[in-house]
């Protein structure tokens, strides 16, 4: 069998599986009692009869006062009610038997009362007064203090002060957990670890976590015994107890030994939350072994939870300040936008815009196999991969990295230009991806020790293992290849606000292309249908006028003065026809273009001008006007006067024979519509051939029987139809013709009709 | 006895203009006239007022296009899904060479389009040359009767 056992790896990974919060043992500057509610000693720290002179086995079972002395258990029994919450409370200043002082610090955590005693040399209470003067100060410094750095120094300063310590300094983490030192005070003869960066790995996750939940560590001595609690079990739950929140807790032998490296013996830090994030830590060193009071160890944490406070409301403001920079060239951009057609063209349009809005060098539209460039960009087929590749993968709706290719491997050669890549997709449908690019960054990371130098091993066989983080504290430089500035959480989300209003501009947009169609497709309809009366029945007149014209030069030696005289009359007609079918034509063109303003109209006014304006037509005939009550409907006026002249005008013509005419004009309310009809006893039409009555130019009657264009019924349908309604007709050859036309209740603008 | 010719026109201009070109081209056939496409649809199946007529299609039908009723494509059709009325020639006669129309009137088997000139002259030519074609050179049908031109 081999002898040569494994060398123990130990590197501090393994600190995030170290259960820390149960430690099991506490920090031997003072003892620590766990008590039922009736205030029985469940549990003592080993080192009890330390500070007490009482064994730990005669304090387990036996009431507080037995342990404490009666005098000392009367001054804090009324402080430790049921209203204890986890966060350690200063509960007085008690003297026990033997006559040592401590200050108490009462806690209900993990089902049981936790006692913390800290032996002070005053019997009266702690004195706050001085924390008021101190935090009245820094306050007041606060205000002055232009930047976050310079508040963090003032904190530094003001923490230094209070504890004593040789260095204090506040650093900040990066989105990768490193930390960053941003400010420091410190003691000539310490070492300045000022811009120095600590690795994310000096902190372990499980540290992490109870620094947001406890906000100050304190060990007084890294070169400490710990006092295991007796029994080892929490009796309340069966299991070790948790101390989370015990300001004596005992710490990581991993940590004391990275104490020991930085050859610091005492320590402290206080948490910097922000937002409910760790944001940062006040952390100070001390190289010989320091105790803390409470009082001192309330302040700092009071100049921490300010700072966190100030530092809060600066992000906020820049934060806020940054995003209204961005959103106001977002606005801009978009005004741009939404001028032309071509959105591709548009975007380009707005290239130097896009790149100012997320702080890019570079920027690209690519659209199907289309790649426009702008800035400093990667090569067009780079960019199809690129985006080949970003469609494969599906990164939601904006995908960004400062680090392109540490994710997108074949893209290392990308990295002068494009280390950092933010891309959205800009259609719901197709392949089409907006992308900004950002060059590489190289950086120069100082770290505070080679944060890669973790793995420590024990040296040979017989030297003593010691848990060991890494031993060099020295500045250490490493530069960083192939990232960028990292992309602004404001640019990312407003980034997405921005691509939604693009997909709503092209969604407007191709609403509008939609509606564009229709309307061209009824324009080009209507062009057609006129261009074809053009052709057909404008010619004619004129064909005639030059026919008639040459007849009668040829005659102008005849006799026949009647021929001659039905010639010119005839010319004289066909002059007229042409002049009336240019008229109509005109009209019938307007009505399709006009924009419908619709009004409550009364159909009765409406009805009444119509048969004054007929009077003239009627003049000498003997018509009957039967016109019903009727309604006020919402329509055009103009367009409905227009539509109801002209069934009453045809009305009045086809009656041309009737003595007497009866025109009529009657309404029928329904739930969504009005009907009307205009009812004569006139020549009406043969109903085999009511689909052509509407048609532009269609007649079904001789010309020389009833004298017309053929628009009018035309003009009708076209006026009807534009206010979403319908036009019919019924008649008897010979004896009636009815025409109506119904308008729906609610009209739509619709310019499709 | 000679083959009447079918003159369909509802415009009573066109209708003299026309009337007037034939009689100058001097052809002996007689000129029946119907003013719409569906009076010439009775014409030609002999029905309504043409019930009694004598037998026999016209040597050729000058047919207008923009009719009242039915308009002259739909007499052509007709025409032509006629049997018995099939192999009459049709004369399409119309102001306007509308590509739709040109197209559709040889798509249903029209015989001639002409597009009514403006000028009278030569309207009276292309009436005179378009009878004689139809009703003096052209081959009729089987069992037709030549014309021969009066001495």
């Amino acid at each position: 069998m081999n002898p040569v056992s494994p060398v123990p790896v130990i590197d501090l990974s393994n600190c995030d599986k170290e259960a820390i919060h149960t430690p099991g043992s506490i920090q031997p500057h003072g003892f620590l009692l766990t008590l039922s509610d009736s205030l029985e000693v469940l549990q003592a720290s080993a080192n009890l009869g330390d500070w007490t002179g009482l064994g730990v086995r005669d304090a387990i079972g036996h009431p507080l006062a037995d342990v404490i002395g009666a005098a000392a258990a009367r001054v804090l029994a009324p402080e430790l009610g049921a209203d204890l919450g986890p966060r350690p409370y200063y509960v007085g200043t008690v003297t026990a038997t033997n006559g040592r002082h401590f200050d108490v610090l009462a806690h209900r955590w993990d089902a049981v009362l936790i006692l913390e005693f800290e032996p002070v040399d005053r019997a009266g209470a702690a004195d706050f007064r001085q924390l008021y003067s101190l935090i009245g100060d820094f306050l007041r410094e606060v205000n002055d203090a232009g930047s976050i750095e310079s508040l963090a120094e003032l904190a530094a300063r003001q923490v230094r002060s209070v504890t004593g310590y040789g260095r204090v300094i506040v650093y900040k983490f990066d989105g990768d957990g490193h930390g960053h030192v941003m400010a420091e005070d410190k003691r000539e003869d310490y070492a300045s670890y000022m811009g120095q960066h600590f690795p994310a790995t000096d902190i372990p996750a499980q540290a992490r976590k109870l620094y947001t939940m406890s906000r100050l560590r304190l060990i007084q001595d890294a070169n400490y015994h710990p006092a295991p609690l007796v029994p080892a079990l929490n009796p309340a739950t069966g299991k070790s107890n948790d101390l989370s929140f015990a300001t004596l807790r005992s710490v990581s032998p991993v940590h004391l030994q990275y104490m020991r490296n930085m050859h610091t013996m005492a320590s402290m830090s206080v948490s910097l939350m922000v937002k409910g994030q760790l944001w940062g830590l006040i952390s100070c060193h001390n190289e010989d072994a320091r105790p803390l009071g409470f009082e001192q160890r309330t302040a700092c944490e009071q100049v921490g939870e300010i700072l966190a406070l100030c530092i809060e409301s600066r992000e906020d403001a820049a934060d806020l300040q940054f995003r209204l920079d961005v959103r106001r060239i977002m606005v801009s951009t978009l005004a741009g936008l939404t001028q032309g057609s071509d959105f591709i063209e548009n975007l380009s349009n707005v290239f130097p815009e896009l790149l100012r809005f997320a702080r890019a060098t570079g920027v690209a539209v690519v659209v199907d196999e289309r790649v426009l460039t702008y800035g400093d960009t990667p090569e067009q087929e780079d960019i199809q991969e690129l985006v080949d590749w970003l469609t494969r993968h599906d990164h939601g709706d904006v995908f960004h990295t400062d680090n392109l290719s540490s994710v997108y491997p074949q893209g290392g050669h990308l990295i002068r230009n494009a280390s950092g890549l933010m891309a959205v997709p800009i259609s719901r449908i197709h392949k089409h991806y907006l992308l900004w690019f950002r060059p590489e960054y190289v950086r120069t990371i100082e770290w505070a020790g080679n944060p890669h130098d973790k793995i420590v091993q024990a040296a040979a066989a017989g030297v003593t293992l010691n848990l060991s983080p890494r031993t060099s504290f020295a500045a250490w430089r490493e530069t960083i290849h192939g990232t960028s500035l990292p992309w602004h959480a404001g640019e990312i989300e407003l980034t997405l606000e921005f691509r939604t209003a693009l997909l709503g501009l092209a969604l407007e947009r191709a609403e509008q292309m939609a509606a564009l169609a229709g309307e061209l497709t009824r324009s080009n309809k209507e062009l057609e249908a006129f261009s074809y009366s053009v052709s057909h029945d404008l010619r004619a007149p004129l064909r005639h006028i030059v026919g008639f014209a040459d007849l009668l030069i040829e005659s102008s030696g005849s006799e026949d003065a009647q021929m001659r005289q039905r010639f010119l009359k005839n010319i004289k007609e066909a002059a007229r026809l042409a002049g009336k079918l240019v008229d109509d034509l005109l009209s019938f063109s307007q009505m399709g273009r006009a924009a419908l303003r619709p009004t409550t109209v009364d159909m009765k006014e409406l009805v009444g001008a119509c048969v004054d304006k007929l009077a003239l037509e009627t003049r000498g005939r003997n018509i009957d006007w039967d016109i019903a009550p009727l309604p006020t409907v919402w329509a055009d006026p103009t367009f409905l006067h227009l539509a109801m002249l002209n069934l009453l005008s045809n009305a009045v013509k086809f009656t041309a024979q009737r003595d007497p005419a009866v025109i009529r004009v009657t309404a029928e309310d329904h739930a969504h519509e009005t009907v009307f009809h205009v009812a004569d006893n006139g020549a009406g039409f043969n109903m085999e051939y009511v689909h052509k009555l509407f048609g532009v130019f269609q007649r079904l009657h001789r010309m020389e029987d009833f004298q017309g264009t053929g628009i009018g019924l035309a003009n009708v349908r076209r006026i009807v139809e534009r206010h979403n309604g319908r036009v019919w007709a019924n008649s008897t050859l010979g004896e009636s013709a009815t025409f109506s036309f119904a308008l729906p209740k609610q009209i739509t603008n619709n310019s499709n009709a | 006895m000679l083959k009447p010719i079918l003159l369909v026109e509802d415009n009573p201009n066109d209708l003299e203009l026309t009337l007037i070109a034939l009689s100058k081209s001097q052809l002996a056939n007689q000129v029946i006239v119907v003013r719409d496409g569906a009076e010439a649809l009775d014409y030609l199946h002999r029905r309504g007022d043409y019930a009694e007529r004598v037998a026999g299609s016209p040597a050729v039908v000058l047919l207008d296009l923009k009719l009242p009723k039915v308009d002259g494509l739909e007499v052509l059709k007709e025409i032509r899904t006629t049997d018995g009325l099939k192999p009459v020639p049709v004369v399409m006669l119309t102001s306007s060479k509308e590509e739709q129309d040109l197209v559709r009137s040889y798509e249903l088997g029209v015989n001639a389009y002409v597009v009514k000139p403006v000028d009278f002259t030569e309207f009276v030519r292309a009436i005179s040359d378009l009878g004689i074609f139809w009703a003096v050179l052209n081959e009729p049908p089987p069992g037709s009767q030549r014309y021969v031109k009066p001495k």
